[in-house]
């Protein structure tokens, strides 16, 4: 399985772990992701608050770069992945606007290259049994939230959750089966697909300590011992933001928040320095035994 | 059959400015608020998702346009995920955006963010977080929140001093010289 990687700006700065263990897992299931040459920022929020054909133009760039390799696209952010299907999306249904990002970008392109986040490869790709298969260090039980936020799942038509087979977009399973592959046991609740704030963090401070603290909170009441993301901004609202939703609070959370692919890395047997264990912010070896 | 009910002074042409193929089904809308019962924002807005809907139909372009509504938006997609018309209110939203000059106080510092981020992207091709943080804390005067984040952040390699150097910076200059050209036209 060879694919273009996207990795997107956070996997080189905030969420550096994060890029880290996408491709210590992946090396070690033999999944190839070769990264993008010269890949540029696939736009985010600030693109599509502002102009709609810059915010298909800049993932379309990135896009026919993989187009041009004849491979697939993945990314492990869930931002980047909501961005490039949904200029894919858009661009493969409007004529006039493929002509004008043709005119941006310098370059045809149709739309047509296929968009998965790591989740999806994971599901699809590499399948529950083989992963099963793959685990030397099972979690042993850990109890884990798995957290989606909203841009893997919504809308309906970028969704990740199958929602032609009729799943629920609202209740996805999909870290939830590859977390229990590795060992641990999610639990269930309900606050799975709620909003973190964003990027309200650095703009609503106050906003995203009430949105994340509720998401922290409700894991916690639901019986997690920690929680797990595929998203770096939710990461950075969860953990980086703890400290400070605790002390607005004064109620002691103190749940570790992983990247999923954190987890499922320690139960393929990779070591904490290769998945960049150290760079979480809340205490991770709360629940993990240390190695 | 009944006549149809005329209301005198309603101002179709911010719908067409807004959506002018139809493609965001804004007169679908059948004002149930199950968008607004589930938007995020609900308890920090102004205008919530189904009002923003009408408001657009009735041509209410000003109290849109000055609203902290379309601000405070913090594009969760939870509205049209959850829509049974499939209204896109977010795009809708975004739409407005585009169009708004005036930013009212409480929501500046959002426009402001965004701007830094624009500005990032265009000048490296990707996102800088360090430089893009510290333009957004002089332009919107938030010196101190979260400054003792910053020497951990350097220290776990959170953050990097060094912009990111791609060779992709100047096809994104020239994706946002001409999208900025077409959008003026």
């Amino acid at each position: 399985m060879r694919y273009a990687f996207f990795p997107g700006c956070s996997m080189k700065s905030t969420a550096h772990e994060f890029e880290m263990s996408t491709l210590a897992v992946a090396r070690s299931l033999g999944i190839e992701l070769e990264e993008i040459p010269d890949w540029t920022c696939c736009g985010s929020t600030p693109a599509h608050a502002t102009d709609a054909l810059l915010a298909a133009s800049l993932p379309a760039r990135n896009l026919a770069i993989a187009e041009s390799l004849g491979l697939d696209v993945v990314t492990c952010c869930a931002a980047c992945y909501s961005r490039l299907a949904a200029a894919n999306l858009a661009i493969s249904q409007d004529a006039r606007l493929r002509a004008e990002v043709a005119d941006a970008i310098g370059t045809e392109y149709s739309g047509g290259v296929r968009v998965l986040h790591f989740l999806q490869v994971l599901n699809e790709s590499t399948g529950i049994d083989e992963l099963r298969d793959s685990v030397v260090a099972g979690l042993g039980g850990l109890k884990v939230a798995c957290y989606y936020g909203c841009l893997l799942t919504r809308p309906r038509e970028l969704s990740i959750v199958n929602v032609s087979n009729g799943a629920d977009p609202e209740d996805p399973q999909v870290m939830e089966k590859i977390l229990t592959a590795a060992g641990a046991e999610p639990i269930e609740w309900s606050y799975k697909t709620e909003c973190c704030g964003a990027s309200f963090s650095i703009t609503r401070t106050d906003t995203v300590k009430r949105l994340s603290g509720d998401i922290l909170r409700m894991a916690k009441a639901s019986g997690a011992k920690c929680v797990a993301v595929a998203c770096p901004l939710c990461h950075t609202n969860l953990d980086l933001r703890q400290a400070d939703i605790e002390s607005a609070t004064g109620e002691k959370i103190g749940l570790p928040v992983f990247f999923f692919t954190q987890l499922l890395g320690r139960a393929l047997g990779i070591p904490d320095s290769e998945l960049g264990i150290g760079k979480l912010m809340t205490d991770p070896y709360r629940v993990l035994s240390s190695k | 059959m009944s006549k149809p009910v005329v209301i005198e002074g309603l101002d179709g042409s911010l719908l067409a400015k807004l959506d002018p193929e139809g493609k965001l089904r804004v007169a679908a809308c059948l004002q149930c608020g199950r968008c607004s019962s589930g938007c995020t924002m609900r308890t920090e807005t102004d205008i919530l998702p189904h009002q923003i809907n009408r408001m657009v139909l009735f041509g209410l372009e000003d109290q849109l346009l000055t609203s902290k509504a379309i601000w405070t938006c913090v594009s969760c997609q939870t509205c049209v995920a959850r829509c049974p018309m499939k209204v896109d209110t977010p795009a809708l939203i975004d739409n407005l955006r585009a169009m708004a000059h005036a930013v009212p106080a409480e929501t500046r510092r959002i426009r402001i963010f965004n701007e830094a981020m624009l500005g990032s992207m265009r000048r490296f091709g990707r996102v800088y977080e360090f430089g893009m943080m510290a333009i957004y804390k002089l332009r919107s005067r938030d010196f101190f929140s979260d400054l003792l984040k910053f020497p951990t952040m350097l220290r776990k390699g959170k953050m990097k001093l060094v912009p990111p150097a791609g060779k992709g910076r100047a096809a994104v200059a020239r994706i946002f010289d001409r999208t900025q050209k077409r959008a003026n036209r």
